[in-house]
């Protein structure tokens, strides 16, 4: 096999491991900004975040609030709303430091977090 | 052993000729123990599994790991008749038995208010099951799965039959003991009873008897007929096949997996699974690093 061809090859293989891991960090990112409470269960995402906050400005304690079951769940306000930014702020601060280990690893076995040796 | 609003885990481990069910479901529970913090874990098995498990892993580790064990001796004729491939990748396939008959039975069998009924080889390697203590919803179960090699797709998992109803997996079930719960899996029984009726009216292919099927019917009969009634678990179902392989446990969160190429059968690519809970389809690959995770979570 030419150099160039087996370089095209190793690339290739980086390209689809890269793919894949960056698709388990999203999994592992969207497990964990799923919440449960009161019964039901919410996806922490902007809108969630905003709206809350937005409600609190407005002076209310409590809310219904449609859960991913569309499901109605009363929950107070500004526990509810701590708890989801901080969350929110944990996994996305993880997400961000394991993503620019990704972004930055040019090698497989980097990728992976592995000794050459192991690859 | 009935307590009042108690939740626990219930596993089915059966082996077969090859396969050490009971051994997945020692490590599973304590991975269990570890990630959930749950102690109250119900095994089902036969004496001779147990025996077995007795004689490899010792007394003492299966108490540690499992408080309670149901014995249930197997229906012979069932598994003889019950067959199917197993594979160890693409490279190693046998026709071994496949007990799961009496899964149905985890209503009644279980000692707990809130249940999750899981299969011996779906890792726990997260606390999001957790979320589903306590639900408003009183039975769950994943029609939503995703392989772990984002690649490959495999469209004849997501309905019984190409124009079928959806496909519901029992790996992981989670219940609350009411009466809505209890007709269902009277339901799934009688399903399980009359497969071969059921086999034609909802054209599922093949002769294997899978809890997958009589699952997915019990609940599209019990919500009414209507496409997906029964709610999804908190989480996707995470899932890698027979055809790939497990490298090594890295710690008790991380496994480093070994995934089938899509358009190259037999080649893998090796990925690093970490934090999210996982169905490996491959039995063999989580025997042969059982012996890490135990070192990790044991």
């Amino acid at each position: 096999m030419s150099t160039r061809l087996s370089k095209a090859l190793e690339f290739a293989n980086y390209r689809v491991t890269l793919n894949n891991q960056n698709a388990a960090l999203k999994a592992k990112t969207q497990n964990l900004l799923s919440y449960s409470i009161n019964g039901g269960t919410f996806v922490i995402d902007l809108p969630l975040l905003t709206f809350c906050k937005q409600l609190i400005d407005l002076k209310h304690k409590d809310a219904v609030l449609l859960d991913s079951f569309d499901n109605p769940i009363k929950v107070e306000l500004k526990a509810f709303h701590k708890e989801i930014l901080s969350r929110w702020f944990e996994v996305t601060n993880d997400y961000y430091a394991e993503y620019e280990k990704l972004r930055r690893a040019r090698k497989v076995h980097k990728i992976l977090d592995l000794n050459e040796k192991e690859e | 052993m009935k307590k009042k609003n108690s939740r626990g885990i219930i596993m089915f481990a059966h082996n077969n000729d090859e396969i050490d069910y009971f051994k997945l479901a020692v490590v599973n529970s304590f991975l269990i123990q570890k990630h959930l913090g749950i102690k109250n874990i119900t095994v089902v098995t036969d004496s001779h599994s147990l025996a077995h498990a007795e004689k490899e892993l010792g007394k003492a580790k299966i108490k540690k790991a499992i408080n309670n064990i149901v014995i249930s001796e197997k229906d012979r004729n069932f598994k003889r008749a019950n067959i199917r491939i197993y594979k160890d990748t693409s490279h190693t396939a046998k026709n071994l038995s496949f007990y799961n008959v009496n899964r149905c039975d985890a209503y009644d069998i279980s000692p707990y208010d809130e249940t999750i009924l899981l299969d011996a080889d779906y890792l726990v390697l997260s606390d999001t099951l957790n979320q589903c203590w306590d639900h408003n919803n009183e039975l769950m179960m994943n029609w939503k799965w995703q392989d772990v090699m984002y690649e490959r797709k495999f469209e004849n998992l997501d309905r019984l039959n190409d124009l079928g109803i959806t496909m519901y997996w029992a790996t992981v079930v989670y219940f609350r003991k009411t009466p809505y719960v209890e007709s269902f899996f009277n339901c799934v029984k009688h399903v399980k009873d009359n497969s071969q009726f059921y086999r034609d009216l909802y054209k599922w292919k093949g002769r294997l008897y899978r809890n997958d099927y009589s699952f997915s019917v019990a609940a599209h009969t019990m919500s009414g007929f209507v496409d997906k009634g029964v709610p999804q678990l908190p989480t996707t179902l995470y899932k890698t096949f027979d055809t790939d392989d497990v490298h090594s446990a890295v710690d008790e969160e991380t496994l480093l997996l070994y995934l089938e190429k899509p358009r190259s059968p037999g080649d893998f690519m090796i990925t690093k699974w970490s934090g999210v809970d996982l169905h490996v389809m491959n039995k063999w690959a989580i025997n042969r690093i059982s012996k890490e995770l135990l070192d990790y979570v044991a």
